[in-house]
């Protein structure tokens, strides 16, 4: 086959075709019928009964973040490798990625709607990725344009305090965190072992909030080392004291030495004091503090043994934990409660069990443990930790404030029933993660804010919303709800996976499982750039344009074009004809369907 | 402009305007943005009866911006060569000549012309968009047809009988230097083509399909989808030919039964008990013959 | 120079004379030798064309018209089926207005197959738009060929040249060929004002609809009127440049005749021993050899036939239901005439059937004896 020799490529100039007018023929006919203009008189948009249009529709992980993140514009920027851009988004509405990145239990993957594709993007590992290089490259929080006169006081400096703390600090407020213990931290510190979330990067985390000019103090029990009262020279206060009282076991011996709860074991080995768990320790309960102390025991040299009444399906503890707990080669026993701890010179020596069998659902819609008559048996152990569930302190809160059996009651704003007093976080009747936590500071930030300039709170926070879950944007409170987003959620059959192909996910690699136990050091590594971009390409953008042409390209009436700010495009609604091809061939469901009225 | 863009889809400028008469979803505007994108404007089309030719223009007014002529029926074949004839004349060697017919100016009316420009070699590019009857007066069967298809004149009580014309081996057998099957589906393979053929010197065939919303009775969203579907479910398989020899396949098909293929399009509403298998037989038999000469 | 060469080989040269530049070729008897000349032409580098060899008529028509489109000058050449075959592109050429110069060696048309000569094809494609322009001589096909490019430019309309099938086409004469420098000057380049090209880009052809279609047909019409103006200039500077001229039709002792014999083609020369032949018995006969036949040189024909009293005309073809299309013509023409002479149809040499003087003779003597035609045309040579 013959080819012509390759010639030089010019550069793409303007082409003259644009440049062209109609050329009026001399005569005022031509001798033939030729064309001397385009078809742009005839508005074939009158054809249309549907009109198809950008609604920049909301991606079910925004929803799905229980902190709030914009997750979806943090993958876009990530794809396009703005790490930095993608910090901004994620750090306006969460100031601790590279906590969360490291210990969320990420519902944002699976509300992914890649997970119906083949694997949902690693949004947790990116989160991190992103807080750690963003941190590595020096960013840190701007501080606010202009400073309000309102003070704050924010009671407990865990995830809910440090997220009320930041964004009023951001919204230029003076805040004061009140911490009884003695560092900052709350949970993330007392609670998360080191393996999990190192205190170095905690610290970091804490340091950037501080510098927004949050001031501190520690070992300062509100109720004890501090009067309530004292809090009513702050304008407002925000109580997110958490819940560290460990529900007691109520089986003999439980006051034995050796007995400890596992929030106090977990305190401990986290402020570096030592433990003496003796050589098997039982841990009681199937959560996530009764799986952090059993890997914090391992570490120490004990053997840990976990004990739970119910089998593994129903274990509350993340599945991460469950099987990375399993690969330690620690010890389970399913469908078994503790009836004694048997002691000797008032110091555990052994435990007796009963095994369960599991009944029909209680109040709470779990099978109910039964336990099985005559099924005792009984373990040597030298220590026990009981780890069945946590409850709040509420003693320190004055009686005008209304309590609840293990909480505070608060409206959909989050204020108790004491004027200027506001709650969340654990301390609140709401799920005990660290996301949720972050995620009722930041509303209560958003109402504070508006009550102290005179707005409806509950209005605000509503218009701030994302999705159905709960999910709120400080982005969008601040914007009085106009971020252009939608508040409906793309579908997974609203994409078009022609465009993607499968790919598994990358798996975030963790050290060796000698390497874990041998002591207390970070297990999971994070992704190195290349993962990261590859996984944040991953993401199929779910609702949003990010500029793939498709729409553009596969018009047959060329009514789409780039938008002039090339930020978008833009639909030509005169010629428009509504065959919708747009909208199916659309990858992220950015296009919908308006039906004409 | 930032984001994902592959070659196909740099943002050129429009060589067709809006307000041409296509019916919504026509696949036919979609093959010729294609076409002119990849060619620029030192393209000179002739056109001849079907959906492109009634799209063409009323006067005074046309949605084209290249220069291009209109050709009775049967002869984009001899209009393509005499174009070409006359830029050679004058010294012309930078203009492309395209010939743009449908099937029926390709396969039926038109065949004697096309034969005798490829067996002539006449240096220039005929693109045969196939919307697989005779659209433009109201859905006929044409060769183009497939097996089992309803049309107007292939009622549901005598379905198109005969398989569709393999208009590809046809003008491979004149051993033109290149024949190419594309598709709008895959943008970024239909561009290289065209460009390709664009430096090949001699004649060229390009043939794709042009999904019908109104004639093979689907909703207008999905033209695309069937044109990716065709492809990947081996009803019309990517390649190239050169020299009437050399076979290469552009694109590797999925393992997607054929009535996925089918199923959406209200003309294989009328297949009896058995046909689907037959039509997957068929399809599974002409891509192994289709294989033996790679 | 003067060189002893058949028609063919006259129109070949005058092709190459004008310098056309794109050429379609396809055979058929009797009009082929004209593209065999012309393939040699261009392959000896005498004619900067480009040759195609195109598997049809149609194809020879359409590959040409729009290679006139993009600007070329352009010819082809057919004959009787080919025409036929092309008809649609005959209108197809007509109506985008191209200048595109034809020649077609009559021929009849089958059933039944026939090669010889007669003027129903081209006859019967007097309503697709193109100037026709009948030849007896071969110096009047090379001299034809070469006004109808002149003519066809100025006036954007096609022209067919016509010759006698075989007749003309495969006998021989002195012809005087003229100088390439002559031709240059009295026909310059083609340069259209519309043409197909990417510095300005029109779509061809586009739908004209109801509103404006006969605002198009009439323009042509305009254009066909004009082109009986252009015509007679354009034959009139070719007399000018080249001392030969024709005019609408070819007239011999015309002044004073009583009974004129119309015909076209060949077998006007054969008819001029005849009228000596009757002149010498004091006959007043004359010839009006109708060279022009669209456009129809109505005026001019009612003036020349207003002061004879009787007119045979020779039709060699035939409209079947209606008579000798030639006849029809003229008697259409003659209607609104002050002065009519009485027609006298007769149909002959159908299917190359051989007009002797004699048959003329026959026609002028039953014209001469009847006092008039007794409706239906008279059928010459038919055997019993």
């Amino acid at each position: 086959m013959k080819k012509k020799p390759a010639k030089k490529k010019t550069a793409l100039k303007k082409p003259s075709v644009r440049s062209k007018k109609p050329v009026q023929p001399e005569p005022s006919l031509p001798p033939m019928s030729l064309s001397f203009d385009g078809t742009l008189a005839t508005k074939t948009g009158t054809w249309r009964y549907l009109t198809p249009a950008y609604l920049n529709k909301l991606a079910p992980c925004n929803e799905g973040c229980p902190a709030g993140e914009d997750v979806e514009a943090a993958m876009v920027l990530s794809g396009q490798e703005d790490y930095i851009g993608a910090w901004e988004k994620i750090t306006q509405e969460n100031p601790l990625p590279r906590v969360c990145g490291r210990v969320c239990f990420h519902p944002c993957e699976g509300s992914c709607n890649r997970k119906e594709y083949d694997e949902p993007t690693a949004i947790n590992a990116l989160e991190r990725f992103v807080g750690d290089i963003a941190f590595q490259a020096g960013k840190r929080f701007s501080l606010p344009a202009e400073k309000k006169n309102e003070k704050v006081a924010v009671v407990g400096s865990g995830p809910a305090g440090l997220s009320c703390a930041y964004h009023l600090a951001s919204l230029g407020y003076g805040v004061t965190l009140f911490e009884a213990l003695p560092r900052l931290g709350g949970m993330l510190r007392y609670g998360i072992p080191a393996y999990r979330l190192p205190k170095d990067v905690l610290d970091q985390e804490i340091d950037q909030i501080l510098a927004l000019g949050v001031e501190s103090r520690t070992n300062c029990r509100v109720g004890k080392d501090v009067k309530w009262e004292e809090l009513k020279k702050y304008d407002v206060a925000f109580v997110a004291a958490g819940a560290w009282r460990s529900l007691p076991l109520r089986v003999p011996g439980e006051n034995s030495l050796g007995v400890m709860s596992g929030v106090t074991f977990l305190k401990k080995v986290n402020s570096g004091e030592k433990v003496d768990l003796g050589q098997r320790v039982a841990i009681i309960g199937g959560g996530n503090t009764a799986m952090d102390a059993a890997r914090s025991a391992l570490r120490l040299g004990a053997e840990p043994l976990i004990i739970y009444r119910r089998t593994k399906e129903e274990m509350p503890a993340w599945e991460e934990e469950i099987s990375e707990a399993e690969e330690e080669k620690i010890d389970f026993i399913f469908l078994t409660s503790p009836v004694n701890i048997l002691s000797e010179n008032g110091k555990v020596k052994g435990i007796e069990c009963i095994k369960n069998l599991l009944g029909p659902p209680g109040k709470d819609g779990r099978r109910e443990p039964r336990p099985i008559e005559n099924s005792n048996f009984a373990l040597p152990v030298d220590s026990v930790i009981s780890a069945i569930g946590e409850a709040p302190d509420l003693s320190f809160l004055p009686p005008e404030l209304q309590k609840s059996k293990d909480a505070i009651p608060v409206d959909e704003a989050g204020a108790t029933s004491l004027e200027k007093v506001f709650a969340g976080g654990d301390i609140v009747a709401q799920p005990r993660t660290v996301s949720y936590a972050i995620g009722s500071g930041k509303k209560a930030a958003m109402a504070i804010d508006a009550v102290l300039r005179g707005k409806n709170a509950a209005e605000a926070i509503r218009l701030a919303r994302w999705g159905d879950k709960g999910s709120l944007s400080m982005a969008r409170y601040r914007s009085g709800g106009g971020d252009g987003i939608a508040q409906e959620v793309v579908k997974f059959s609203e994409l078009n996976t022609a465009y993607f192909p499968r790919q598994s996910r990358k798996a975030k690699e963790r050290l060796s499982l000698e390497e874990r136990t041998k002591g207390f050091s970070e297990i999971t590594r994070g992704f190195p750039k290349a993962s990261a971009l590859f996984e944040a390409k991953r993401c199929f953008n779910c609702g949003v344009c990010n500029l793939c042409d498709n729409c553009f390209f596969f018009c047959p009436d060329m009514a789409i074009s780039a938008r002039p700010d090339k930020q978008g495009y833009e639909i030509n609604y005169d010629y428009c004809k509504g065959c919708c091809i747009c909208v199916e061939e659309c990858p992220r469901g950015a296009i919908s369907i308006e039906v004409k009225k | 402009m930032k984001g994902i863009q592959p070659q196909a889809k740099e943002l050129l400028d429009e060589y067709l305007h809006s307000g041409h008469g296509a019916c919504p979803g026509c696949a036919m505007p979609v093959v010729l943005r294609t076409i002119f994108h990849a060619l620029g404007e030192k393209t000179i089309a002739a056109i001849t009866a079907g959906c492109f030719g009634t799209i063409s223009g009323t006067y005074p007014v046309s949605p084209i911006k290249i220069p291009a002529y209109n050709t009775p029926f049967p002869s984009a074949g001899a209009a393509g060569s005499g174009i070409r004839a006359a830029l050679d004349v004058k010294g012309d060697t930078e203009t492309t000549v395209v010939a743009v017919a449908g099937d029926g100016g390709t396969f039926d009316i038109g065949i004697q012309a096309i034969s005798a420009a490829a067996e002539r070699n006449d240096d220039y590019i005929f693109i045969c968009y196939d919307n697989e009857a005779y659209m433009n007066t109201g859905i006929q069967r044409s060769s183009a047809t497939p097996w089992g298809a309803w049309t107007t004149t292939t009622p549901p009580s005598e379905l198109k009988a005969q398989p569709k014309k393999d208009i590809v081996q046809i003008m491979a057998a004149h051993h033109i230097p290149y024949v190419a099957t594309a598709s709008i589906a895959y943008p970024d393979d239909f561009v290289r083509k065209i460009r390709k053929a664009k430096e090949t010197r001699g004649f060229k065939f390009i043939y794709t399909l042009s999904p019908c919303p109104v004639g093979w009775r689907f909703p207008s969203e999905i033209t695309i989808r069937l044109a990716r579907l065709a492809v990947q479910t081996k009803v019309f398989p990517l390649y190239e030919v050169e020299d009437g020899e050399h076979y290469t396949l552009s694109v590797e098909p999925e393992e997607i039964p054929v009535k996925e293929y089918l199923k959406p399009q209200g003309r294989f509403n009328f297949l009896r008990e058995g046909d689907m298998e037959r039509i997957q037989e068929n399809v599974d038999r002409e891509w192994e013959r289709l294989m033996r000469r790679f | 120079m003067k060189k002893l060469l058949t028609g063919n080989s006259a129109i070949s040269l005058g092709v190459m004379l004008c310098r056309a530049e794109v050429i379609s070729a396809y055979p058929i008897t009797p009009q082929t030798t004209i593209v065999e000349e012309l393939s040699e032409i261009v392959a000896d580098g005498r004619l900067k064309a480009r040759f195609i060899r195109v598997e049809s008529e149609h194809s020879a028509l359409a590959c040409v018209a729009a290679a006139s489109a993009a600007g070329a000058r352009v010819f082809t050449a057919t004959s009787s089926h080919g025409l036929a075959y092309m008809h649609e592109m005959l209108h197809w050429t007509s109506g985008t207005r191209l200048p595109v110069v034809m020649v077609n060696a009559n021929r009849s048309i089958g059933s039944p197959w026939n090669i010889w000569c007669d003027h129903s094809d081209s006859l019967s494609q007097r309503d697709t738009g193109w100037v026709q322009l009948y030849c007896q001589s071969a110096q009047e096909a090379l001299d034809t060929v070469i006004q109808a490019f002149k003519i066809a430019e100025e006036v954007l309309l096609p022209v067919m040249v016509l010759e006698d099938g075989f007749f003309l086409s495969h006998t021989s004469e002195v012809v005087d060929v003229p100088e390439q420098k002559a031709v240059d000057s009295f026909l310059p380049p083609f340069q259209p004002r519309f043409k197909l090209s990417p510095e300005e880009p029109h779509t061809f052809n586009i739908m004209a609809d109801p509103s404006m279609f006969i605002n198009f047909k009439h323009e042509a019409q305009q254009a066909m009127n004009q082109a009986k103006k252009v015509i007679a200039r354009v034959d009139r500077e070719f007399k000018a440049h080249f001392g030969r001229g024709y005019g609408y039709t070819g007239n011999v002792r015309m002044t004073d005749a009583d009974v004129v014999l119309l015909t076209m083609g060949t077998a006007a020369s054969t008819a001029l021993e005849v009228i000596d032949a009757f002149r010498k018995q004091g006959k007043k006969v004359g010839l009006c050899r109708l060279r022009m036949f669209r456009p129809f040189p109505s005026e001019e024909v009612g003036r020349l036939l207003g002061k004879a009293k009787k007119v045979a005309v020779l039709d060699r073809d035939n409209s079947l239901g209606a008579g000798g299309i030639v006849a029809q013509e003229l008697k259409a023409a003659l209607y609104g005439a002050v002065k009519k002479p009485r027609i006298f149809e007769f149909i002959a040499g159908l299917g190359g059937r051989d007009i002797t003087p004699e048959v003329i003779g026959e026609v002028f003597n039953y014209t001469m004896s009847h006092s008039s035609p007794n409706g239906a045309p008279v059928w010459m040579g038919v055997k019993k």
